[in-house]
């Protein structure tokens, strides 16, 4: 390891050497005594603003001796670090913090000068709230944790900061209230996070695959908010955050099914409103997954489940189709998919356009072609609609969705109830960091139900989670 | 997952699952031979049977699986003979529920009667539940619970109004032969205390635990009784002929012209759970065998395609044979039954209570 030297040429030939990009700049400057001095930084993301203020104005009338702390005390910024080694300075210089080296010391110091670009707080756009703070994280990770900081105003809650990724060195901050999270699982996060060997880590998600206890599952393992106040109150119930930087998704584990039914408007609410919202939820998604599958399954296998005057509407309706009714279905569904694809990626004013022509000219033009049936398109809209009650778990239950829709197609109603014993099966089976995913449902755990789908008045949720084996279970005194 | 059953979990066994396995060959077979008389042959039998449960939690306070029981009084060796051949009981019994189940499902699940491959997804469903131990399925019942009593209460809101109780009347019009004949044959529906045997050592015991047991399945027992009740009250005489008895009564109900079958939203919830039923016997026996074998990676699930490729291979065999089938297991073979649901457990009673030195 190299380390820097008193010969101020050398190091600076060495840190080129190190960093042999163009936009690492050298400013060289000698104070009116006649000491030279160098500040090495990278021009993009360094503030040279501050940079000439805290360090270059203030060391121009140095006249001590030219040790470490005497040019500390002249430096008026408040982060500022003493280094030797080499590689670490220009690691430093590489997140944009200026590194200050001078003639005759063999060390430099860092000067926490770095310009961050953020944009601002606003409400993210996958949990919006009617009632209830409307801030979200933004991607600098300084921001978040300040975020939280402003809520949790306690020296219980600590925040560690772990580099993640060989080339990106992300940093990713580990929050918790000491005390009340589980200690076993804020180690089994840390030594996760820091056995992680991964190139780049663009974005939260990444760290999701090695945190699930079955990183290849289809099933959600690790719990996402865009919303502090969601995050402080998850750890205020025992849970362990990550918030990673670039990312406005933070992490929290362990994870509940449960948690993506309940949103934070639940709990600013009246409780019976709402245990309505959250049934409705469930209700919803119950729906979206099994209608269209029921609907193909009573076409193809049991008529009986119609009422005779529906059998009636639909069998007037499907008989110019001519697709089979399962074929029909995964056609509308698959347009549908695509549309919600399209609409999301494409640019916003170009999105009603498309909504129109979709919706309406496409499913109104395909209807009267007699492509498809009526019924199919009802039945497939309100599946779709139904699916977003539950934003957080978009991406597997259109799969499973998908998956009844298939072996409705082949095996009718009897495949629809295997295929469900089998997700249940595995969901009952799949726990992660020492709690059950269907808790408290399954091990039913009797005091976490009352905010599980029903919420209870806040007096009565006077304990945190059982589930979550908090040291610290009581939270109303 | 190998964590111990909740006591909580083996009552809702109890109360909740295990009478699920007795709504849908057994009304009509009561009917057949008891006729209006067929709730005193169901209720000997959850007497009897309660008795086991009893004596099976009994046994659990000495907090040992019933292999180790075996082998501390008798050894390796014949403790390997002897949970084989229970396992192979087990699977025995297995076979009438996937039976039952399979007719069901063709009967009520399809217009047409569709191929047996129609039924061939539940043994890769079974195949997989079958290689995960018995003691990571306490919280599967948890789920299933509810299920099963929100699926039976229902389905008995839709039939109630449609039986007439009346029928029941007058008691012992079957005589005694038709009785001992009810009762006997009942006999293969009910072999819960075997199921529970092989959960022995699988959960803790608590102060209280096999009157409370007891209690959970004499009120499942209860609940059964009076379907049956309903279930006669509905179809009288000809309940002989009505197979799949829990699917059958609630059809009756007025609003379903309008509404259409939404009976089916319990039956279907109802076959969900029997799902998991069927095919705990088939779990219970290939758990004997790996506690004979020893465990070894990928030891259960190998057992697990095999046993169920049998009972596939069984059930194509004897598709058209179900009156033959049934008349054997349930006529001709119906003493295997108590042997093993009540005399083991009694005998066990007898077993060594502390674990040998070693």
């Amino acid at each position: 390891m190299k380390t820097v030297t008193g010969d101020l040429k050398k190091n600076l030939d060495a840190l080129k050497k190190l960093l042999p990009a163009d936009d690492i700049l050298t400013f060289e400057f000698t104070s009116d005594k006649g000491l030279k001095f160098a500040a090495v930084f990278a021009d993009p993301i360094t503030d040279k603003e501050l940079l000439g203020e805290q360090v270059v104005r203030a060391l121009k009338y140095f006249d001590g001796k030219p040790t470490a702390e005497a040019v500390g005390k002249h430096i008026t910024s408040p982060e500022m670090k003493r280094e030797k080694a080499l590689d670490k300075l220009a690691a430093e210089v590489l997140a944009g913090n200026p590194v200050l080296l001078w003639e005759g010391m063999d060390e430099g110091i860092v000067v926490g000068t770095k310009k961050v670009f953020t944009r601002a707080i606003s409400e993210p756009s996958t949990d919006v709230a009617v009632k209830g703070p409307r801030e979200g994280f933004i991607e600098d990770v300084k921001t978040n944790t300040s975020l939280i900081r402003r809520r949790l105003k306690t020296g219980e809650l600590k925040i560690e900061m772990i580099e993640v990724g060989r080339r990106s060195k992300t940093f990713v901050a580990l929050c918790y209230l000491d005390g009340t999270a589980v200690k076993e699982t804020v180690e089994e996060v840390k030594q996760k996070i820091q056995e992680i060997d991964i190139d780049i880590v663009p974005d939260s998600s990444y760290l999701t695959h090695f945190l699930a206890s079955r990183p290849y599952s289809l099933v959600k393992q690790v719990g996402t908010t865009e919303k502090p106040d969601i995050f402080c109150a998850k750890l205020a119930e025992g849970r362990v955050g990550l918030i990673v930087d670039g990312s406005p998704i933070a992490l929290t584990v362990p994870y509940l099914l449960v948690e993506d039914f309940q949103s934070s408007e639940d709990y600013f609410v009246p409780p019976y409103r709402a245990t309505f919202t959250r049934l409705l939820r469930l209700f919803a998604l119950i729906v979206a997954i099994y209608l269209p599958a029921f609907y193909i399954a009573g076409q193809l296998f049991k008529l009986q489940l119609f009422p005779v005057k529906l059998l009636l509407t639909i069998a007037g309706s499907i008989r110019d189709i001519p697709f089979s009714p399962s074929l029909e279905m995964l056609l509308v569904l698959l347009v549908l998919e695509v549309l919600n694809e399209a609409s999301i990626r494409m640019p916003k004013y170009v999105g009603m356009a498309l909504s129109v022509v979709g919706a309406l000219v496409l499913g109104e033009t395909a209807v009267s072609a007699g492509f498809v049936s009526t019924p199919a398109i009802i039945i497939i809209a309100f599946s779709g609609i139904g699916l977003y009650a539950v934003p957080n778990l978009i991406e597997q239950t259109s799969v499973v969705r998908l998956a009844m829709l298939l072996v409705a197609g082949s095996v009718g109603t009897y495949g629809i109830i295997l295929l469900t014993a089998f997700i249940l099966l595995y969901l009952v089976t799949t726990e992660n960091f020492g709690a059950p995913l269907l808790s408290p449902f399954s091990p039913i755990v009797g005091k976490d139900l009352r905010d599980s789908v029903l919420k209870y008045n806040l007096g009565s949720l006077d304990t945190r989670p059982k589930t979550l084996k908090s040291p610290n279970r009581r939270r109303l005194k | 997952m190998t964590k111990k059953i909740a006591p909580r979990q083996i009552y809702l066994l109890l109360a909740c699952i295990a009478p699920v396995g007795k709504l849908v060959f057994l009304p009509a077979h009561l009917a057949r031979y008891a006729q209006n008389d067929l709730l005193f042959p169901a209720l000997v039998q959850y007497l009897v049977q309660a008795g086991a449960v009893f004596l099976v939690l009994l046994l659990a306070k000495r907090g040992m699986s019933f292999y180790e029981m075996l082998e501390n009084t008798f050894g390796k060796i014949a403790a390997k003979i002897l949970i084989c051949i229970f396992g192979l009981f087990l699977l025995y019994c297995s076979f009438l529920p996937l039976l039952e189940q399979q007719l069901f499902v063709q009967s009520e699940f399809y217009d047409t009667l569709p191929s047996l491959v129609a039924f061939g997804p539940f043994f890769i469903f079974s195949v997989y539940l079958c290689s995960k131990p018995l003691s990571s399925f306490g919280r599967t019942w948890d789920i299933l619970a509810p299920l099963a009593a929100a699926g039976f209460v229902g389905i008995l809101l839709l039939s109630v109004g449609s039986a007439d109780f009346g029928a029941l009347a007058p008691a012992g019009a079957a005589g005694g032969s038709g009785f001992l004949q009810a009762t006997a044959g009942a006999t293969s529906w009910f072999f819960d205390a075997a199921i529970l045997m092989t959960l022995l050592g699988k959960f803790e015991y608590r102060k209280g635990m096999a009157w409370k047991g007891t209690l959970c399945y004499l009120a499942g027992g209860a609940a059964v009784l009076f379907f049956l009740a309903t279930f006669y009250g509905i179809f009288g005489p000809l309940a002989f002929n009505q197979l799949f008895g829990f699917s059958k009564t609630s059809k009756y109900f007025a609003g379903i012209t309008v509404l259409g079958r939404i009976d089916y939203i319990f039956i279907y919830g109802l076959a969900l759970v029997m799902a998991f039923y069927v095919a705990l016997p088939l779990q219970g026996g290939i758990d004997c065998a790996v506690q004979a074998i020893g465990e070894k990676k990928y030891l259960r699930t190998f057992l697990s395609i095999g046993a169920n490729a049998v009972l596939f291979a069984l059930l194509i065999v004897l598709e058209y044979r179900m009156k033959d089938v049934l008349s054997v297991i349930s006529g001709t073979l119906f003493w295997i039954f108590p042997i093993f649901f009540l005399l083991v457990p009694a005998l066990s009673l007898l077993l060594r209570r502390r674990r040998r030195e070693v």
